[in-house]
């Protein structure tokens, strides 16, 4: 391969790379919010990006509804349904035992129930091409080329990221957030309804998670299957050090490049195990990810 | 009570094969099959609280080297399935050292690449398990005879069965299942009493791939084809609800839940999208109303009644 090619590609590679990795780290922030507040992975995060992109589907597609309707739609419903997941069944798991096992398994369920539920309806049987919303002229940044579409979605995943970093520093409820993140006990002595919050940062997340669906979607066929996406996610978030919501915006794009330039330089069914290579190698080297910081000792 | 029950269970276990078919006896062989990889996944996730999303892949390694050891080299099949059995234990200890610098979340992470970067081995490794076109396994010898159909392999099946839960109820007794228990209930305990925390974590991890990887022996004792696509993550979580509804933390829990799901999923099987669904309800309404599993409940129940 002459320098020339390989100038090339480092600069496509890093460009799409770029572009696939603002998804992932919307994602990724979708996790680690969950992760910060109330300790739980939550592995049903791939299938509720995979449910909201079904919902946008169908009211834009079957009921043609328009674009500024659906959109704040979709987004209300996945807000919804994952405050109700919160309040109802959550709450109820760690008052039956409270161990973090049960809270795990608890969203392995939801994870199944959501992919079931796309199916029986029919959607999630054929794959779907999901309509841009922006055009997908071609535009050159350097040697590589994207398309408008894909400047967009760069654009609104960074105003997206700016607006939660905004909530998390500047207003009450987002600074309640990360009081319950840091000591739950004493959020709650300060009079933080931690119930509420729980809810609050289950419907954001979900929120956050329905836009990166929005996004991303009209790139790929939309199957039941979609929510796998959130494995690079993970990777993302491990790679941030799980924790960290800054970490996780560098994972993501880390990923993301990552991704990109296997597939340019090695071999693009080498991307499938990549993240999985990346997950294992970092929590070898760094058992709390690259930004966490020391891994809490759970006390008797 | 304990008694009544396990003389019921071999009374059953003897009459099956006198008086069914060959869908039932088949059937017979992948429930006690499935009880060995739920004895796995009780001893790591049961026993020691620890997580482990990767057992579909111990399961396909016991198979494939099973499998290749039997169809390639004619061993008999005590050889092939313990080669099955220690070349899962054997990846299973390389994973939990690694494992071993983790806890709760990152295991349960490291654990699930660790069988999704598997199955792509599965897949993509066309020389040893042929890929996507699946791996034909011969039938499994003893002496020179073939087993070739489900009720030849049946009494060998529930022989290996019976033999893994007497396996887990002596680790279960031992010193080493008080460890485990030590460690699940907290490692900061555990330590203090003198218990090695991190090598009794690798120790579970790699006996429960040793159950896991002789499970797949006993597959391949029964069966004839393997995909990868049945190694996947869907049959990590069959066993993991298979345990869940049984009740996390019991040997009979395990055991009955194997049992008991693995019946419901068979029902289920005709309607994949409702049997994603009834999956995750289940995993959700046990995790809500009976953490303990059904067995638990039930028990509850009654004693509840009868004080009333």
């Amino acid at each position: 391969m002459d320098t020339e090619l390989i100038y090339l590609f480092l600069q496509q590679g890093i460009v799409s790379g770029m572009v696939v990795g603002s998804v992932y780290a919307l994602l990724a922030l979708s996790i680690v919010m969950i992760f910060k507040t109330s300790e739980v992975p939550n592995f049903a995060q791939g299938e509720i990006f995979m449910a909201a992109g079904y919902c946008a589907l169908f009211l834009l597609v079957f009921q043609t509804t328009p674009v500024w309707l659906a959109v704040p739609l979709t987004l209300v419903v996945a807000f919804a349904g994952a405050a109700l997941f919160r309040r109802v069944v959550l709450t109820q798991v760690s008052r039956a035992s409270g161990s973090p096992v049960n809270l795990v398994i608890a969203t392995l369920g939801l994870s199944y129930v959501l992919k079931g539920l796309v199916r029986r309806t029919g959607f999630g049987d054929t794959p779907r091409s999901f309509p841009a919303l922006v055009s997908t002229d071609g535009v050159m940044i350097g040697q590589a080329s994207i398309t408008r579409l894909d400047v967009a979605i760069f654009l609104t995943a960074l105003a997206v990221m700016a607006v939660l970093f905004c909530l998390f520093a500047y207003t009450k409820v987002g600074r309640a957030m990360r009081a319950v993140g840091m000591n739950p006990k004493a959020a709650r002595l300060m009079g933080v309804d931690l119930q509420r919050i729980h809810m609050l940062v289950w419907g954001l997340s979900a929120v956050v998670s329905a836009i990166a669906a929005l996004l991303i979607s009209p790139k790929i066929l939309m199957t039941a299957e979609m929510g796998g996406i959130v494995t690079m996610a993970f990777a993302a978030a491990i790679v941030g050090g799980f924790t960290s919501l800054p970490g996780a915006v560098v994972g993501g794009f880390v990923i993301g490049i990552a991704e990109n330039l296997v597939g340019l330089f090695i071999s693009s069914r080498a991307i499938v195990v990549a993240p999985f290579v990346a997950i294992m190698l970092v929590l070898i080297v760094r058992p709390q990810g690259l930004f966490g910081g020391r891994v809490a000792i759970k006390k008797v | 009570m304990r008694f009544v029950a396990l003389t019921v269970a071999a009374a059953i276990l003897i009459a099956l094969p006198l008086v069914t078919t060959g869908y039932v006896v088949y059937l017979a062989n992948l429930l006690l099959t499935f009880t060995v990889l739920c004895l796995g996944m009780h001893i790591v996730i049961g026993e020691t609280g620890q997580f482990s999303l990767a057992h579909a892949a111990f399961y396909g390694i016991g198979i494939y080297a099973a499998g290749i050891a039997g169809t390639s080299f004619g061993t008999p099949f005590p050889v092939s399935i313990l080669i099955g059995g220690l070349a899962a234990a054997a990846i299973g200890f390389v994973i939990g050292m690694v494992a071993l610098r983790m806890r709760d979340i990152y295991l349960a992470l490291a654990t699930f690449a660790f069988g999704e970067a598997m199955q792509w081995v599965f897949l993509n490794w066309n020389a040893v398990t042929g890929g996507p076109n699946g791996l034909r396994i011969a039938p499994a010898r003893l002496f020179g005879l073939e087993l070739v159909t489900d009720k030849d392999a049946y009494p060998f099946v529930v022989a290996t069965a019976v033999a893994m839960l007497v396996l887990t109820v002596i680790v279960a007794r031992a010193r080493l299942g008080r460890s485990f228990r030590a460690v699940r209930e907290s490692e900061i305990a555990a330590q203090a009493m003198g218990v090695p925390v991190q090598r009794t974590k690798v120790v579970a991890f790699g006996i429960s791939a040793f159950f896991a990887g002789i499970a797949g022996g006993m597959f391949t004792l029964f069966s004839t084809y393997i995909h990868p696509d049945s190694l996947g993550f869907q049959t990590t979580i069959l066993v993991l609800t298979m345990v869940v509804v049984g009740g996390l933390g019991s040997i009979g829990g395990a055991v009955g839940g194997a049992i008991a799901f693995g019946l419901i999923s068979e029902l289920l099987r005709q309607a994949p999208s409702f049997q994603e669904i009834a999956y995750g309800a289940i995993l959700i309404l046990f995790m809500m109303y009976a953490p303990k599993g059904l067995f638990a409940f039930l028990a509850d129940r009654f004693r509840g009644a009868r004080h009333a």
